[in-house]
């Protein structure tokens, strides 16, 4: 039986004379252990959809099961990673894990606790800096928090709502081999939504692309067949991550494509010519 | 490596300076630190010369136009006080206030503590008054000298004066009966014409004694500046015998140790002629030594029935303002939560908000001071006030219904802004912690408690700093109308004092309130920059 399910959900906003729907008839299953991205534009629905995997909104039909269970509110076994990290800015890194730990095992013994959030907060590495406040940390370290604050809840499952979007490049690489570093340690089943088709290919086990919206749906999937541990280096060279990257690329533009050709716009493009400017200078040199 | 220690030291005192400047929003200090520990001295320079010497500069400027425009506006309380007026004026204050406190001193003090300080009083108080009988002999002096040189000057005036007069009234006897004569033989437009001269001639005369007359009154009223500083030392060596007399008196039989001596003597007397006396005596003695007995309680309560000064005022009004303030405050942060949590509690509020938000000081202290005074009709004997006056550190403060008027005015008029922003900080939340919140499976308390009242405590003491700045500015005003013992009251005594340097303490008394709200302000921003977590907070 699969870890999670997405059964015919839907989801619009507004009333329902001028209703927008965002997702329609959206089927997923995820199983236990599997690492699913979801690709999509920015703009086809992701958030919406993130919200609706960690129970934040509530479908509008269809239904969301989580071990077989209806979900319907959010909880620590739907374990969310935020875009914008929301860690609560007048805690401390220590902190900041301890609301969580506090909550979700309230029975824990003080000094066990200790010792359960320095675990997290150094799987991060960031057992340096327990006492600074979010505020001191650069954007790679708070998202790192984040990530630990989300891992010491033991959720389920993990959702992560474009985690690195926000971060450079250098940073960014180092963190997805820390996701799947953590991943593959701890078994998690992970459920990531990026814009990255690298990234994807990189990190999950199988890519599943969000067509654009309004009325985004989820389309066939890609899996990814690629051996673990991947290594970014020598994948470039890699012809399967080639061929999938290609098409995954492909499919996602002819979504646009497909997009652009709906709307049945065409533009008168100015007739211009590129001037060849080496022919230029060569002329030049020979004159010279 | 002792000198990489000592480096990283005062690395350390640096850092730490640096902190509690920011942490105080003491800026213009910055600078003067990175000065003194050599980084970038240029920068740091042109700096100070921005921050520090700027300020000084302009306040300055301010003082010299101040003491140059000053002496030049007459009013009926007497010139505007120039700076150096008004710094003696603060002198004046200060030492009143000391001669209070050195005389509740003596008030308490013991037997064998106070002997050598009344010999010590004693010997002052006759240099004090042969200095008052100088002072005295200076003024008369410095009188007659006036009178003499004034009298010089005004001799010749009334003496052309009293002679014009005496001719012009002969003139114009002598004029009018030969106009008379003349006008029988002239037309009637030509003796009009000639009565319009004589009356002409007549009202150039009168001008002419007007202004004579006002020249002596203008002489007369001269000051002479010699006459004015004898008169000054005259006032002040009176003020020190005066005082220095009531001090040896404290120090001897108004003393408090004295008293109760007096009163046991007594006592003893009447039991000892108890002994010998008939019935009929015994009975009025025993009667009067019951009556010594109270009396003797009363004094061992007693303290020195101090004047109100200054500085007591100032602290009566700094405990009425934050009394007031933690009224409001009090009232304000739970209603403004509330109305930040549900936006049904806030249309239910918004109303009273919006209605008595612009509604003046003035308007409710006399609302409150009946409604307090109906709560509390006789202040000697209410639970209320006796508990506030036993109270170990407010005891001192002698709260009475003006005080708790001014206090709930205070709170009037403050709590509005504390209330507004508690509402703002409570409803703007960041959505992303609250849901952290939802995942997390929060309780309403733990919700409240743990995500809310911390995120919104920075706008909670914005307001409350802008509450305290409201506060003081409404209490002064209060104060002087209920005539609650504080700065308010202060102003208001001198105003109707009419003193010669009454409206110089009023000048005072404008830097007294200036410097007091602004700590009250550093004090605010100390606590607003502790619980806020992004960014710094405006000094300003």
């Amino acid at each position: 039986m699969s870890l999670l399910t997405l059964e015919h959900v839907n989801k619009g906003f507004g009333p329902a004379a001028n209703r927008y729907e965002v997702l329609h008839d959206i089927n997923l299953s995820v199983e236990e252990n599997e690492f699913v991205a979801i690709i999509g534009f920015s703009g086809s629905g992701k958030s919406t959809l993130m919200s609706l995997l960690a129970g934040l909104t509530q479908p509008d039909s269809g239904t969301m099961r989580l071990r077989g269970e209806i979900v319907n509110k959010p909880g620590p076994e739907l374990g969310i990673m935020f875009q914008n990290y929301s860690l609560l800015p007048w805690l401390s890194v220590y902190e900041n894990v301890e609301i969580a730990v506090r909550q979700v095992f309230p029975k824990m013994e003080k000094g066990e606790r200790a010792d359960y959030i320095r675990h997290y907060t150094s799987m991060v590495g960031l057992d340096n800096a327990e006492w600074k406040k979010p505020s001191e940390l650069s954007g790679g370290m708070r998202q790192r928090l984040s990530l630990a604050r989300t891992l010491s809840m033991k959720p389920d499952i993990l959702l992560l709502d474009e985690p690195l979007s926000a971060l450079d490049a250098i940073t960014r690489s180092s963190l997805q081999d820390e996701i799947i570093r953590i991943w593959n340690d701890d078994k998690k089943t992970v459920v990531m939504i990026t814009n990255d088709v690298d990234e994807a290919a990189l990190m999950a086990d199988r890519i599943v692309p969000l067509t654009l919206g309004p009325a985004a749906t989820l389309a066939s999937d890609f899996p990814v067949t690629l051996d673990r541990p991947r290594d970014r280096t020598t994948l470039n060279y890699n012809d399967t991550f080639k061929t999938l990257r290609n098409d995954v690329s492909q499919f996602m533009m002819s979504l646009s494509d497909e997009a652009q050709t709906e709307t049945n716009d065409t533009y008168i493009l100015p007739d211009i010519q590129p001037k060849d400017f080496t022919q230029h200078t060569v002329l030049s040199r020979a004159h010279s | 490596m002792s000198d990489e220690n000592r480096r990283t030291a005062t690395e350390r005192i640096k850092h730490f300076l640096l902190q509690v400047i920011d942490l105080t929003a003491l800026g213009f200090l910055e600078p003067v630190v990175r000065l003194i520990y050599g980084e970038e001295p240029r920068v740091q320079i042109r700096k100070i010369g921005r921050f520090v010497a700027v300020p000084i500069l302009a306040f300055l400027c301010f003082v010299g136009i101040w003491a140059a425009w000053a002496p030049h506006h007459k009013t009926k309380a007497g010139e505007v006080p120039t700076p150096s007026v008004v710094s003696e004026a603060y002198t004046t204050i200060l030492t009143f206030s000391e001669r209070e406190d050195s005389k509740e001193e003596a008030y308490l003090l013991s037997e064998a503590e106070r002997v050598p300080l009344l010999q010590q009083a004693e010997a002052q108080l006759l240099k004090a008054r042969t200095t008052a009988q100088a002072a005295d002999e200076a003024v008369a002096h410095a009188q007659e000298a006036d009178t003499a040189s004034k009298k010089q000057l005004t001799e010749r005036i009334s003496e052309q004066l009293k002679t014009h007069k005496s001719t012009y009234k002969q003139e114009r006897k002598t004029r009018e009966n030969a106009l008379k004569t003349e006008l029988g033989t002239l037309s009637s437009n030509e003796s009009i014409a000639r009565v319009a001269a004589f009356r002409e001639w007549k009202s150039k005369q009168t001008r002419l004694q007007k202004s004579m007359k006002e020249d002596l009154a203008r002489i007369r009223a001269q000051v002479n500046p010699k006459v004015q500083t004898a008169l000054a030392q005259q006032t002040s060596c009176a003020e020190e015998v005066q005082y220095l007399s009531s001090y040896c008196d404290i120090l001897s039989k108004s003393n408090k140790e004295s008293k109760l001596a007096a009163i046991d003597a007594e006592i003893l007397a009447l039991q000892n002629s108890m002994k010998q006396a008939d019935t009929k005596n015994r009975y009025k003695q025993a009667d009067k030594i019951l009556v010594l007995h109270e009396r003797r309680k009363k004094v061992e309560a007693s303290s020195y029935a101090k004047a109100s000064t200054l500085p007591m005022q100032i602290i009566r009004s700094i405990a009425c303002v934050f009394a007031g303030f933690l009224i409001g405050t009090v009232i304000a942060v739970p209603i403004g939560v509330c109305c930040g949590l549900s936006s049904t509690f806030m249309a239910a509020v918004t109303p009273f908000i919006a209605l008595f938000k612009p509604v003046s000081p003035i308007v409710w202290l006399p609302i409150l001071l009946i409604i307090v005074g109906g709560f509390i009709p006789d202040p000697e004997t209410h639970w209320l006030i006796q508990w506030l006056w036993d109270a170990p550190l407010i005891g001192e403060l002698k709260i009475n219904p003006a005080f708790l008027a001014s206090a709930l005015t205070v709170a009037m008029c403050s709590l509005w802004a504390t209330m507004v922003n508690a509402a703002l900080g409570v409803a703007s939340v960041d959505e992303d912690h609250l849901n952290v919140a939802k995942v997390l499976r929060l309780g309403f308390c733990a919700r409240l408690f743990k995500i809310i009242l911390p995120s919104s405590l920075p706008l909670i003491f914005a307001g409350m700093r802008i509450s305290l700045g409201v506060g003081w500015m409404v209490l002064i005003a209060a104060e002087l109308l209920a005539s609650s013992e504080g700065i308010g009251k202060f102003v208001w005594d001198q105003f109707n004092n009419g003193a010669s340097d009454s409206f110089a303490k009023m000048f005072v008394v404008v830097f007294v309130v200036g410097f007091v709200g602004l700590i009250l302000d550093r004090i605010m921003i100390i606590f607003q920059r502790l619980v806020s977590f992004e960014g710094s907070v405006a000094a300003i």
